[in-house]
C-alpha cells in the first residue's frame, strides 16, 4: 500500500493537466517520469489463477485409465482411452493418464509442452469441508483460520516494485474472493463497464457529475481519498478509451458465454491494455458432483468443456505477443472420492489435479506421483492421497513467474520445494 | 448511645462530597458520566454534538444535532448507553420478517439448506435419485413442489429477511448506539452465510447472542458466542473431541517387527487424535475474541485449551437436521453424567477430554467437565491483553483507524477494574480528552454500510426494499454478514477506499439522489421546510449544511460552484433529461446499469422538473464527495 500511496503522491502532474479526454492516464506518466514503469505501456508478467470452486474430480478429468481399482470403483463413471467401440475416448497423454474427451482444446498445448499437469496435488489438511478447504488454499495457511491476508494479496506485496497501477490485481468477481484479501490494493470487479460514472439517461448529468466529482477529490486534502480519487478517474478514462464495451477478440478467439469465459475475455482486455495486471484471478463454479456427474456427456463434461475453451480463447486471444508473458493455474479445493456413490456422482475426497499454461511451463507432463488405486494405498481408505503440496505449486508458479523470492512470506510457516512444473 | 456530633459530621462530609461530585459528575439513568471535555478541545456544543452523532450514530438525521445539543450530550449518550428508548414505528416494520422471530430449530424445519431438501424428497422416495439434476427446470418444479407440501422456504428468504432488518434498524432505530455495537461484536465475533454449516444460524445469532450482550459485560458476550450453534459451526468446535482410545485393527495383524508395530500404532493413534481434536476456535478465540495474536499465548496455549473445549457441540435439532447420532446416544442414555443442555447448546461429556490441562499457566484438574472451558473463557475475558485488545479495537472504531495509546491504555483500565463492563469502557474513552481532539473529527472513513445508512438518515429517507440498498452496499465492497475470514473486516480506511469501490461510491450518491435505488423515497423540499432553493448555488449551500451539519463546507462550496454556476448548466441539464431516450454509447462516462448487473433496475420516472433534477444532481454530489466519506 504504501508503495503506491508514495509513488503517487511523488508525482507532480495534475489530473486535469492531463485532460478530460483521452490522453496517458496521470499514473503512467508520472510512472514514467520517474522512471519506475514497470507494467504499464510496458509489457509485463500476468499470472492468471482460476479458481474451480466446488472441488474437481481430477480422476475423471485427467483418468489413470490403466488402473484397475478406478475400474472396479466407478462401474458407471469410468472411461477409457481404448477406441474401440467407445465413440468419445479419453485422449490419452502418456500410455498412463488420459484426459477427458470435452478438454480435447487442451491436447495441442499438452503436446507443445506448454500445458503441465500436477496430479495428486492438494492441501495437508484434511477437511472436507468446501469453505474449511477453500479458505485454506486461498489464505495459503491451511491450519490457520486467522491469517487475515490471502496468497495471491502477499504476493503482490512480494512484486518487488513500486509501480502499481490500480490494476495491479484484479479479480473478475463481485466480491473480493479470499485469495485477495489484505492490506496490498486489489480490485474486484464482475464487469469492466462497471468502471464508469453512470447516470441512466442523463449522460450529460453524469459528465457533468464526473467533471464536479473529479474536482472535488482532486482538492480535497491530501490522503487517501485524494489519491484514491486521482486514480478513479484515471482508471476510468483508460478503460473508457479502450472502448471495453465493444470488444473484440483476436485471433478468430471464440469465448464460450459462460461467466467464467466472460471473465477471461475482460482479463485478456486488460493484458492486452498493458495496464499493469500482474495478477488476475476469476472462478469457475459447479463442481460438486455429487449427482449423475456424467462421463463423456453430462455435467462434468461441460465443465471441463467450458474451463478449457475458456482457457484456449483466451490463450488464442491474447496471440504470440501475450502469451510469454502469460501464465495460467487452475486450482480446485479438494478432489473427490475414488468410488462413486449411489447416486451416480462423487462425494468429498482429498487429491485432485490442475492445469498449467504457458510458454515456460515444463508441460508435456502429468507431475506429481500416483499410486496404483488400491484400498491400501487411499488416504482413508477411500481417496486420492495428497502427494503434493498445493502451496509447492503455487509459490514455484509465482516464483518463476512473477519474479517472487519470499515463500516465507508468500506461505508461512512453509518451506517450499519446487517440483519442477516450471523450466529450469 | 453515638453522640449526636459523630453522626452529623460524617454526614456533612458525606453532603459535601456529594456536592463536589455534582459538580463533576452527571448521573443519567444510573450512569456516572462527567462533563464532556469538548469546550476544552475548542469545539463548541454543537460541532460536539455532531462528532458525538458521528461516532455512536449510524449519521445524524436533520436537526440532529441540535437536538442532542439541547437535551446535553451526556443525557443522551446516557440513553443511548441504556438502549431503551421505545422503537415503535420501527418494531411495526420489522413485524413482517416472520423468519426471525423463529428458533434455530424451527428455522431448520422451514429453511432448510438447499441440499437436505433434495436429500429428504430422495429419502421419501418423492424424487428419483436419477432425477437430480439442478438446471433442470421439470426437477426443479418437483422439488418446489415438495418443499410446498412439507412448509419449506427457500433459505434465500431467510437471509433476505435478516439482511432487511438490520438495514432498518441501522437506519431507523432510536437506539443507535446498540445497533452500532450489535455491528461492531457481531464483525469481532464474525461469523459468515458463506459457511453453509453455520449460515442458517446467523439470524438468531445475531439477535440472541450479541444484541443483548453488545452492551453488557464482555465475559458474558464471549460465553454466548462460544457457545452459539453459529460459532460453533464456524470455527468447528462442533465437531472436536477427545483422541479416542481404541485399540486400532492393526493390532490383528500379527507383526514380528515389534518396533515397527509400535511406530504404526502411534501414527494411527496421531491420525486418531487430529481427527478427533479441533483447534480453530482455540485459537481463533486467543488470537481474534481476547487476546489478541501477540497477547502472549503459545501453541501449546491453543492446543490445550482446544482440549478444554472438547465435547462443546450443538445439541441435535431439525427431523433430518445433524447430530442424529448424539440424539440417539442421548436417547439411549450412553452419556455419562456431567451432560448440559442448554438452549442450542449442548456439552458432550464422553466427548471431553478428561486429563489435566494448562493454559496460560493456570492448571486445570481433570475431570472438569464443562465447567473448565467456562473457567477458561471466564479467564480470557478478564486477561489484561485482552483488555488492550478490546480497548484499542473500541478505540479504532469510535476516534481513528490509529488512536492514541494514551487514550487505549484509559480503557483498558476501565475494562479490567470494570469486570469488562463495555458501558464503562466506553464512558471512559468519550469522557478522555483524546476522544474530543481535534485530529479525531472526520478521521474516519465511512464503510459502504455506513454510508448508504448514513444517506438514508441525512436525507430523512423512506427505505421500503432494504435489499436493494443492500446490493449497492455489496457493490461499493461491503458484501454483509459475507465476510469469509473469522477476521471482520477490517475497520480502516485504507480497506475500504480503492478505485473500483471509490467510483461505486460516487455512482451511489448520483443514483440514491435522482431516485434510482427503487424502494426508496425522500423529498428534497421538505427536507428544507418547503422551500425551494433560488438557485443551484442556494441548493449547494442549503443540502451541504443540511446533509454534513457543523462542517467546514466553505471549501466544497467553494469548489463547486463555479460549475453549477455555469449559465447553461440548466439548459444543458434540461436538454439532457429531455433527449434522455436510449444510453448515448460513445459519450465519455458510460450511461446505464452494466450488462453484467442483474438486479432488476426500475426505470426511473422521467425527471420532468429541471429544478428537481438540479436538486437531485446536487445532492448526489455532495453524497459522492470526499467530505461526505468522512465521518
Amino acid at each position: 500500500m504504501l508503495s503506491r500511496r508514495g509513488f503517487l503522491k511523488a508525482g507532480g502532474l495534475t489530473l486535469f493537466g492531463v485532460g478530460l479526454m483521452g490522453g496517458i492516464p496521470a499514473f503512467i506518466a508520472e510512472a514514467a517520469a520517474q522512471d519506475k514503469i514497470i507494467a504499464p505501456y510496458k509489457k509485463g508478467k500476468t499470472l492468471v489463477c482460476i479458481f474451480q470452486r466446488g472441488a474437481m474430480d481430477g480422476l475423471m478429468a485427467v483418468t489413470p485409465f490403466t488402473d484397475q481399482y478406478l475400474k472396479e470403483a466407478r462401474p458407471g463413471l469410468f472411461m477409457d482411452a481404448a477406441k474401440n467401440g467407445n465413440d468419445n475416448p479419453l485422449i490419452d497423454l502418456d500410455g498412463r493418464f488420459g484426459l477427458h474427451p470435452s478438454m480435447k482444446a487442451f491436447e495441442p498445448m499438452f503436446r507443445e509442452k506448454r500445458l503441465g499437469i500436477v496430479h495428486g496435488i492438494g492441501s495437508p489438511n484434511n477437511t472436507r469441508s468446501h469453505f474449511d478447504a477453500q479458505d485454506y488454499m486461498e489464505s495459503g495457511t491451511p491450519f490457520n483460520k486467522g491469517t487475515a491476508s490471502g496468497w495471491l494479496n502477499r504476493a503482490v506485496g512480494l512484486l518487488g516494485h513500486d509501480a502499481l497501477t490500480p490494476f495491479t490485481a484484479v479479480s473478475l468477481t463481485s466480491a473480493m474472493p479470499r485469495s485477495f484479501y489484505g492490506d496490498n490494493p486489489t480490485v474486484a470487479i464482475s464487469n469492466l463497464q462497471d468502471f464508469a460514472l453512470q447516470m441512466r439517461g442523463n449522460p450529460m448529468g453524469a459528465n457533468l457529475a464526473a467533471k464536479s466529482f473529479e474536482e472535488l477529490y482532486d482538492q480535497t486534502a491530501p490522503g487517501l481519498l485524494k489519491d484514491t480519487g486521482k486514480e478513479s478517474f484515471d482508471a476510468l478514462k483508460m478503460l473508457q478509451k479502450a472502448d471495453v464495451k465493444n470488444y473484440a477478440p483476436a485471433n478468430g478467439a471464440v469465448y464460450p458465454n459462460s461467466a467464467l469465459g466472460n471473465s477471461l475475455k475482460q482479463i485478456a482486455q486488460l493484458i492486452k491494455m498493458n495496464v499493469g495486471l500482474e495478477v488476475a484471478f476469476a472462478e469457475s463454479n459447479g463442481w460438486d458432483t455429487h449427482f449423475n456427474q456424467g462421463t463423456g456427456n453430462g455435467i462434468f463434461a461441460r465443465n471441463v468443456a467450458d474451463l478449457s475453451n475458456s482457457m484456449m480463447a483466451f490463450w488464442t486471444d491474447i496471440g504470440s505477443n501475450y502469451q510469454d508473458d502469460v501464465t495460467i493455474m487452475t486450482m480446485t479445493e479438494f478432489g473427490r472420492t475414488v468410488h462413486q456413490n449411489g447416486t451416480g456422482g462423487t462425494d468429498h475426497g482429498r487429491a485432485s489435479c490442475n492445469f498449467i499454461l504457458g510458454n515456460a511451463v515444463n508441460g508435456g507432463l502429468v507431475h506429481g506421483s500416483m499410486q496404483p488405486l488400491a484400498t491400501e494405498n487411499l488416504e482413508d481408505g477411500r481417496d486420492l492421497a495428497v502427494t503434493t503440496d498445493f502451496r509447492n505449486v503455487f509459490s514455484e508458479v509465482a516464483d518463476k513467474h512473477l519474479k517472487i523470492n519470499n515463500d516465507k512470506v508468500l506461505f508461512p510457516d512453509f518451506t517450499a520445494k519446487p517440483i519442477g512444473v516450471f523450466k529450469a | 448511645m453515638r453522640s449526636i456530633k459523630s453522626v452529623i459530621i460524617p454526614a456533612l462530609v458525606l453532603m459535601g462530597g456529594l456536592l463536589l461530585l455534582s459538580s463533576f459528575y452527571g448521573r443519567h439513568n444510573g450512569n456516572e458520566i462527567s462533563k464532556f471535555p469538548y469546550k476544552q478541545a475548542g469545539l463548541t456544543k454543537q460541532q460536539a454534538a455532531a462528532h458525538l452523532l458521528s461516532r455512536f450514530t449510524y449519521g445524524a438525521t436533520p436537526g440532529e444535532v441540535d437536538e442532542v445539543a439541547n437535551e446535553g450530550l451526556e443525557k443522551w449518550f446516557s440513553q443511548q448507553l441504556d438502549a431503551k428508548l421505545p422503537d415503535d414505528s420501527l418494531n411495526q416494520q420489522l413485524d413482517k420478517f416472520d423468519a426471525l422471530r423463529l428458533s434455530n430449530e424451527q428455522i431448520t424445519n422451514i429453511y432448510p439448506r438447499p441440499g437436505l431438501v433434495a436429500q429428504r424428497a430422495v429419502k421419501e422416495g418423492l424424487i428419483n435419485k436419477d432425477s437430480i439434476q439442478s438446471n433442470k427446470p421439470a426437477y426443479k418444479k418437483l422439488l418446489q413442489d415438495y418443499m410446498d407440501k412439507n412448509g419449506m422456504k427457500p433459505q434465500q428468504e431467510l437471509f433476505r429477511q435478516f439482511i432487511n432488518q438490520k438495514i432498518l434498524r441501522a437506519a431507523y432505530s432510536n437506539n443507535q448506539l446498540q445497533e452500532v455495537m450489535t455491528s461492531f461484536w457481531f464483525n469481532h465475533f464474525n461469523v459468515s452465510i458463506t459457511k453453509n454449516q453455520c449460515a442458517e444460524f446467523i439470524p438468531d445469532y445475531e439477535r440472541d447472542v450479541i444484541r443483548p450482550n453488545a452492551l453488557g459485560k464482555f465475559g458474558d458476550l464471549l460465553l454466548a458466542t462460544a457457545k452459539s450453534p453459529a460459532m460453533l459451526y464456524y470455527l468447528d468446535n462442533f465437531s472436536s473431541s477427545s483422541a479416542i482410545e481404541q485399540k486400532p485393527q492393526i493390532m490383528a495383524v500379527n507383526m514380528a517387527d515389534t518396533g515397527k508395530q509400535a511406530m504404526l500404532l502411534n501414527k494411527l493413534k496421531k491420525a486418531r487424535q487430529q481427527r478427533g481434536l479441533n483447534e480453530n476456535y482455540a485459537r481463533e478465540v486467543m488470537e481474534l475474541h481476547t487476546l489478541g495474536v501477540d497477547g502472549g499465548y503459545t501453541q501449546q496455549d491453543v492446543t490445550q485449551a482446544a482440549k478444554i473445549l472438547t465435547g462443546w457441540t450443538v445439541y441435535p435439532m431439525g427431523e433430518y437436521g445433524k447430530g442424529n447420532n448424539v440424539m440417539n446416544a442421548i436417547n439411549r442414555g450412553n452419556l455419562a453424567n456431567g451432560l448440559v443442555h442448554d438452549g442450542d447448546f449442548l456439552f458432550v461429556p464422553n466427548r471431553h477430554d478428561q486429563g489435566e490441562k494448562t493454559v496460560l499457566s493456570r492448571h486445570f484438574a481433570g475431570n472438569g467437565g464443562y465447567d473448565e472451558g467456562v473457567q477458561l473463557l471466564n479467564m480470557l475475558a478478564h486477561n489484561p491483553s485482552t483488555a488492550k485488545f478490546i480497548s484499542r479495537k473500541l478505540a479504532v472504531r469510535f476516534v481513528s483507524d490509529t488512536p492514541p495509546q494514551t487514550l487505549i491504555d484509559k480503557m483498558a483500565k476501565t475494562f479490567l477494574s470494570g469486570d469488562g463492563d463495555i458501558k464503562q469502557v466506553l464512558i471512559t474513552m468519550v469522557s478522555a480528552p483524546e476522544f474530543w481532539s481535534k485530529t479525531a473529527l472526520r478521521q474516519k472513513t465511512k464503510s459502504p454500510f455506513e454510508l448508504a445508512i448514513n444517506t438514508v438518515r441525512s436525507l430523512n429517507a423512506q427505505v421500503t426494499q432494504p435489499y436493494q440498498l443492500y446490493n449497492w452496499i455489496n457493490r461499493m465492497g461491503e458484501k454483509v454478514y459475507y465476510y469469509q475470514a473469522p477476521t471482520g473486516f477490517p475497520d480502516k480506511g485504507q480497506y475500504w477506499i480503492n478505485t473500483g469501490a471509490l467510483l461505486n461510491r460516487m455512482n451511489f450518491g448520483l443514483a440514491f439522489a435522482s431516485g434510482r435505488v427503487p424502494g426508496v423515497k425522500f423529498d428534497l423540499l421538505k427536507l428544507n421546510k418547503g422551500h425551494e432553493p433560488e438557485s443551484t448555488q442556494a441548493a449547494l449551500v442549503t443540502y451541504s449544511k443540511i446533509i454534513m451539519p457543523e462542517r467546514p463546507l466553505d471549501k466544497t462550496i467553494q469548489q463547486l460552484s463555479p460549475m453549477l454556476n455555469d449559465p447553461q448548466l440548466m439548459a444543458k441539464v434540461d436538454k439532457a433529461s429531455k433527449s434522455s431516450t436510449s444510453p448515448v454509447k460513445d459519450a465519455l462516462l458510460m450511461v446505464g446499469d452494466s450488462a453484467g448487473r442483474k438486479a432488476k433496475m426500475v426505470v426511473m420516472p422521467k425527471v420532468e422538473d429541471t429544478k428537481a433534477s438540479m436538486m437531485a444532481q446536487v445532492v448526489g454530489i455532495i453524497i459522492g464527495s470526499p467530505e461526505y466519506q468522512r465521518r
